[in-house]
């Protein structure tokens, strides 16, 4: 059990935890993830230690609601209470070295794993330019960030109530893509770093292509142990199937296969869509 | 005056539940005996003398079998006096005999010898040692038998680290915990168990009853740190500070692959991921239980061991049909005999003599078809004495939209990158007490062997601790000289 020292809604489905597990906090390195067990009958799933203090033992985690798994973190958990379980780190640190000019981008709540290795990047010297773009209500870290890097740039866009999420997703890349655009046809970049969902990561890429600017994409495959025992998360990578739990989770955008990995990503959304309309049933009918 | 005892040949057999009636469930197969059956069956057993016995010769532990079996006929009219003082033999060698008695091969080891097999059946050693530790459980005996135990044990106040709670692990820590040792186990997964957690499903070896014995060895004084993984969370470098001694039981991780095209179609799933869905997260009680699986109309289970086995019955109750595919023939299928059985009465279809070559897509990025080359067996035998085989340049496409991998696994990466441990072949180097190449750093199970059975790492796992005893011995007296 790890017990949750603070807890609260901070932008429209993203939950901060500040949680305590020293043994995550005494070893993180920025670009580490953690595999989160927060219910006896709940999934195992990847995140992100955002904040960490080595002495105090506690980790920030900002949840994303998605599935079933985020929504009963969300309405289930208080303050006081305890996470299952929390594995970790697992993943690789990202290279810490000098790359020079760098734009890390996050599209929805992938800034909060750019926010750690970004403000290090910045750290060692590097000239850090970050990006966020999301939805209106959806913004997190404005502040942190602008704090932690040389330049903030957050885009944001509004939700049309009247279309499908789907729909209003497709802003956001159509956003995404056109910021990247010009910040790289304005500037000189050493680096282009993302995180995000896998179609966003691919949309940005096809025009980081254009520019030959090297890219670094944080790759979310479906996971299950973390690793490198089950091999859920292998992705084709440069021709060979790598494991992106234990090679990864970071990766050169350039050798990714990304239509196997968005293929391989979608492969329980039915299911999980399921699971969540009927919890949220559930939720609604008082459980009846 | 010697008492001549009448032979009887046959075995008594065991209850189990009907192969229609399980293919629609999770629950156990087998139903054990019951105390009258397992006397009936103990008092089979010709009773070899101690060094003699080639049952215990086959007994990669070396447990008493002829001693805690002859328990059960001497106090026969008292039930619970016969099970403390069997399982008080079992215990001097094996702590898990729930899961032992389960999952062993018995027929290729303390089976395989016996000597009621010259005349009749061979004596049923595993099932009674379930018996045993069945009863022990339902009647609290074991609670007993550890309350009296506990008090007695001399603490030596030296430390060892174990990585991994799987079978070689658990073993090694009962072992050095009733030595007194303080015993820390570092388990990367949120429960103990390793492989009887996430591989072996439920209708083979409950999960309750593997939970019940790591508890047993919680209150032998074994700590267990859950969510912990070393080469991440802890690296050996810390553990080797830290402790006097430490054993690497961190299993075989990472799964083989089929290196043909395709192989990342949605609907492959290696044997590990699917089993760890089922067993560990509980798949099969989705949406109850938030973790997915899609098993499709048409399985296929590439491999013939018993991970193919319990991939393949997993699948199978899932209402689907199931079909194994293997590069071999019948007689090299490396499953235990009873789970070969039990998959053929539940309707799993054997294909032999198949290669896969090519994993065909629906155009959606789905596995619609698995292409496999024929194969033929020659004359020769390999080094592990099954027959070579050839491709025959004939090719069968067999349509599936669920395909499961279980051709075996690779030791896990994150240990075997520590500076100075020798690894050959990505398998841990050992000498014959099990020491690696680090001195005080020891190894067994499948990380030393690739991929073995249950029993075979806890046979590590005794020997493990046998030599770390000898070891911490020497370093205690060392110190004090």
């Amino acid at each position: 059990m790890y017990k949750i020292l603070e807890k609260r809604e901070i932008a429209m489905r993203n939950t901060w935890y500040k949680v305590h597990a020293p043994h995550v906090a005494r070893k993180v390195q920025p670009g580490q993830f953690v595999i989160v067990r927060a219910f006896k009958n709940g999934e195992r799933i990847p995140l992100t230690p955002v904040m960490w203090d080595r002495e105090e033992g506690w980790i920030v985690l900002i949840v994303f609601t998605r599935g079933k798994t985020t929504a009963r973190m969300a309405a289930e958990l208080r303050e006081g209470d305890g996470i299952l379980n929390i594995a970790g780190p697992l993943g690789n640190p990202v290279e810490m070295k000098k790359f020079g000019k760098i734009l890390a981008i996050g599209a929805y709540t992938g800034i909060v794993e750019v926010y750690p290795i970004a403000k290090a990047w910045q750290e060692l010297g590097n000239d850090v330019t970050t990006l966020h773009v999301t939805f209106e209500p959806m913004v997190v870290l404005k502040d942190e960030m602008e704090r932690a890097v040389g330049r903030h740039i957050l885009e944001t866009v509004p939700i049309d109530m009247t279309k499908s999420f789907p729909e209003n997703m497709k802003n956001v890349t159509k956003r995404l893509t056109e910021k990247a655009r010009e910040l790289l046809e304005k500037e000189e970049w050493d680096l282009v770093f993302m995180v995000g969902p896998s179609g966003d990561q691919r949309a940005v890429f096809e025009v980081v292509k254009e520019f030959g600017v090297p890219m670094k994409a944080d790759l979310h495959p479906i996971m299950v142990d973390g690793t490198g025992m089950c091999g859920a998360c292998r992705v084709t990578v440069g021709g060979e199937v790598k494991f992106a739990c234990i090679d990864g989770p970071e990766f050169d955008a350039y050798k990714v296969d990304w239509d196997v990995l968005i293929s391989r990503s979608g492969y329980y959304t039915d299911m999980e869509m399921m699971a969540m309309q009927e919890y949220m049933k559930a939720l609604q009918g008082g459980g009846q | 005056m010697a008492v001549k005892r009448r032979i009887i040949k046959e075995r008594v057999p065991t209850p189990e539940r009907p192969p229609e009636e399980r293919v629609k469930s999770f629950v156990e197969v087998n139903l054990g005996y019951t105390f009258e059956l397992a006397v009936k069956e103990a008092e089979r057993c010709l009773q070899c003398p101690y060094d003699y016995a080639p049952c215990i010769k086959g007994c990669p532990v070396h447990i008493d079998i002829p001693g805690f079996i002859s328990k059960l006929v001497e106090y026969r009219d008292d039930p619970d006096r016969a099970v403390k003082e069997a399982l008080n033999v079992i215990w001097a060698c094996n702590s898990l005999p729930a899961t032992t008695g389960r999952v062993c091969p018995q027929e290729d080891q303390c089976e395989m010898n016996c000597v009621m097999g010259r005349v009749g059946d061979k004596v049923n050693i595993g099932k009674l040692e379930r018996f045993v530790a069945d009863y022990a459980r339902e009647k609290g005996i074991d609670e007993e038998l550890l309350f009296e135990m506990v008090p007695r044990i001399e603490k030596k106040g030296q430390k060892v680290a174990i990585i991994g709670a799987g079978p070689a692990g658990l073993t090694a820590a009962g072992e050095l915990a009733k030595l007194g040792y303080d015993v820390t186990i570092y388990e990367a997964l949120h429960e103990p168990g390793g492989v009887l957690m996430y591989g072996i499903p439920e209708f083979r070896l409950p999960k309750s009853i593997v939970e019940s014995e790591i508890d047993k060895l919680r209150k032998l004084g074994v700590k267990i740190l859950t969510d912990h993984v070393v080469g991440k969370t802890v690296t050996m470098e810390e553990l080797m500070k830290e402790y006097d001694a430490v054993f690497i039981a961190s299993g075989a991780g990472t799964p083989r692959l089929v290196d043909a095209p395709g192989i990342n179609l949605n609907g492959i799933y290696t044997a590990n991921e699917f089993l760890t869905r089922v067993n560990l997260m509980k798949a099969y009680l989705f949406p109850e239980y938030d973790t997915p699986v899609k098993v499709g109309k048409k399985v296929i289970v590439i491999g013939a061991g018993n991970t193919a086995m319990d991939a393949a019955r997993s699948a199978r109750r899932f209402g689907v049909e199931v079909t194994i595919a293997y590069r071999r023939g019948p007689e090299d299928v490396s499953a235990r005999v009873e789970e070969v059985e039990h998959a053929k009465e539940e309707g799993i279809k054997f294909v032999y003599f198949v290669n896969p070559v090519e994993f065909i897509g629906d155009g959606n990025g789905r596995i619609k078809a698995v292409k496999f080359e024929k194969m033929k067996p020659l004359d020769e035998r390999d080094g592990r004495g099954k027959r070579k085989i050839v491709g025959t340049g004939e090719y069968v496409t067999l349509e599936a939209d669920t395909v499961i991998i279980a051709i075996g696994k690779h030791p896990n990466r994150l240990i075997v990158n520590t500076p100075g441990l020798k690894v050959e072949r990505g398998k841990i180097v050992v000498d014959e007490n099990l020491m690696t190449s680090i001195p005080g750093v020891f190894a067994g199970g499948d990380a030393i062997r690739g991929e073995a059975t249950v029993i075979l790492a806890m046979g590590d796992g005794r020997l493990a601790a046998k030599a770390i005893h000898e070891y911490l011995t020497k370093k205690r007296e060392s110190k004090n000289a």
